[in-house]
């Protein structure tokens, strides 16, 4: 089935997501846990926030989706586009329609007994009437593989399929843009890659706008267009994967691992006297074969 | 050790209309309630064994509840047979007439004893009716039953949310029993009755700081997906109520106004053992 997410904003070439000079505190908590953000995500980009824990990426995501601070409470300075819509005075339900998101607590999202009425929670929520919700059940199951599991408990799937669950209920209203916190923290191997594939599609696909926060740096190297760094609250790096990976000051402040491609690369410019340019310095496998075979070197 | 969990199936029982069975719960419970007479309790306990077989559900669980009650049975039947005054004491009254408390009291009294009797009787058959609402109706059901009966959903949502909890904060207590079990701590597993109660703060306080986060969490993630947007909402889940529904309702109500009927002309029975 092929179908774009496409709605009446989409259209018109309005910037995703636009952080001007956003800052906010918890309550009862002294400090800004974000400081001074300043972000524009383009239609159809996939960026990865990454930092070290605590660095805000939540409390980040939790502001696109304006639960921060309509739910949460807080002191909010700046403001947050989405589609052109202000966060602030704009209500969580009609961000919804805009804006999916799978929150970094896996246990307390799903809340309903059953997949299908999971997926239906958000557009029951929106009015939407039954004839609609049952194809956007379906389109959003097939979306992220999980056709047959309609009637299942979601406490008794696979931490990947529950992972995608989440996406196909956040999928349900067709939003152009996805948030996903953290989605395969939990996840062993196979699990990562079955979220991955589907975050893929949905970019490649659906020309979705997809935010992730993520510590999974081979995978970023591999799908991301860019890379936000957040440090104590503020941007301390924003470019292209290479570019961040390549960036030695940026990874040790924010202790984020490199790819192990990159490593390798580092080991190879140290020990081996090859030196890697801006364009060539690998980040993905494929990269460092080609690089290699380049200079005539087998594997 | 989950006591009140869906309980697949697709017997009449799950068949039938939410609103029905919620309706004949309230209905029945009532009934429970009302009648005094051991034969019409008895009845009443045998139609809900057969309800519990027809919908299949594990018959092995009434042993268990009636085990959770037997404290709370002997308790009736003492608290009873000391201070319902009947003709026929066992015992002297420990406390003679004239007594600044209890003047005359504290006898055991047989009419008391098979007062007591009724009383847990009545609390096994109402502990045994709950099931075959809850157990064979899922969450969903009873959310879209609620509000096409008129609740407003955002209520008919905290409670069948909270309904949904219970499982998941049992396996929550296991955990923290299991984790201070680790750490040597095994008051629950082999200590007395009294030493359980002091260890009880240790259980119960991560429990409830644990349910409390988890609750925020939820609700932030409904909110996330736009619960509260409106007056009303709309469901994937529609109910109609069938021929069927209508037949075991009206059934249902007829058979109670019977059993009702049955209790005021046994009303001789009451009498005769009220006569003790
Ligand atoms: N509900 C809250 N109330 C008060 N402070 C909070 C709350 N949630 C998070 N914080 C604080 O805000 C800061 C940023 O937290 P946040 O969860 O956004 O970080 P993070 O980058 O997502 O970290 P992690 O990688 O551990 O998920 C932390 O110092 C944290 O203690
Ligand atoms: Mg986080």
């Amino acid at each position: 089935m092929e179908q774009t997410l496409t709605d009446a904003d989409q259209a018109e070439t309005i910037t995703a997501v636009s952080i001007k000079n956003y800052s906010y505190s918890y309550p009862r908590r002294e400090g800004r846990v974000l400081d001074g953000i300043n972000l524009d995500i383009q239609r159809g980009e996939l960026v990865a926030l990454m930092g070290r824990n605590g660095a805000g990426k939540s409390t980040l995501c939790r502001s696109l989706i304006g639960v921060i601070p309509h739910s949460v409470g807080g002191t909010v300075w700046g403001e947050i586009l989405i589609n052109g819509l202000n966060t602030f005075s704009t209500s969580v339900a009609s961000l919804a329609e805009h804006l999916g998101i799978v929150l970094d607590d896996p246990e307390a999202q799903l809340f309903t007994p059953m997949v299908d009425d999971e997926i239906a929670f958000g557009i029951e929520n929106l009015c939407y009437p039954v004839e609609e919700i049952r194809e956007s059940v379906e389109w959003a199951k097939e979306v992220v593989r999980l056709e047959g599991c309609g009637d299942r408990e979601p406490s008794t799937l696979s931490g990947g399929q529950k992972q995608r669950l989440a996406i196909a209920s956040a999928l349900a209203p067709r939003p152009s843009i996805l948030v996903l916190d953290e989605p395969t923290s939990q996840l062993d191997p196979v699990g990562t890659f079955e979220v991955f594939d589907v975050i893929y599609k949905l970019k490649t696909e659906h020309n979705m706008t997809i935010v992730i926060s993520t510590h999974k740096s081979e995978l970023i190297a591999e799908y991301a267009d860019r890379i936000v760094v957040l440090h104590e609250g503020k941007v301390i790096g924003n470019g292209h994967p290479r570019a961040i990976f390549r960036n030695r000051e940026i990874m040790k402040k924010a202790s984020i691992h490199p790819p192990q491609v990159s490593m390798v690369a580092d080991r190879l410019a140290e020990k081996g006297g090859v030196s890697f340019t801006e364009e060539d310095y690998p980040i993905t496998r494929a990269e460092l074969c080609d690089f290699l075979r380049k200079r005539g070197i087998r594997l | 050790m989950a006591m009140i969990v869906y309980h697949s199936g697709n017997s009449l029982l799950h068949r039938l209309d939410p609103r029905v069975k919620m309706i004949l719960l309230i209905l029945y419970t009532m009934v429970v309630f009302g009648v005094k007479s051991f034969s019409i309790l008895g009845i009443l306990f045998a139609l809900v064994l057969l309800l519990w077989k027809s919908a299949g559900l594990p018959l092995s669980r009434l042993k268990k509840y009636l085990a959770y009650l037997t404290g709370m049975i002997v308790f009736l039947i003492i608290i009873q047979s000391f201070f319902l005054p009947g003709n026929i004491n066992l015992v002297k009254p420990i406390f003679p007439e004239g007594f600044p408390i209890l003047p005359g009291r504290g006898f055991v009294s047989l009419k008391g004893i098979v007062m007591g009797v009724l009383l847990g009787f009545r609390l096994f058959v109402l502990i045994m009716l709950m099931p075959t609402f809850i157990m064979t109706t899922t969450v969903n059901e009873m959310a879209v039953g609620m509000v096409r009966m008129g609740l407003p959903y955002k209520i008919a949502y905290l409670a069948t949310t909270s309904i949904n909890m219970i499982p998941s904060l049992q396996d929550e207590a296991t955990t923290i029993m299991e984790a201070q079990k680790m750490r040597g701590f095994s008051v629950f597993e082999e200590g007395r009755f009294r030493e359980k109660m002091k260890a009880f703060p240790a259980l119960v306080v991560p429990l409830v700081i644990g349910a409390m986060r988890r609750a925020q969490a939820m609700g932030v993630a409904m909110d996330a997906r736009a619960f509260g947007a409106g007056k009303s909402r709309t469901y994937r889940l529609t109910l109609k109520m069938t021929g069927s529904d209508w037949a075991v309702f009206f059934l249902m109500v007829l058979l109670a106004a019977l059993l009702m009927g049955g209790a005021f002309i046994l009303d001789r029975e009451v009498s005769l053992w009220n006569r003790l």
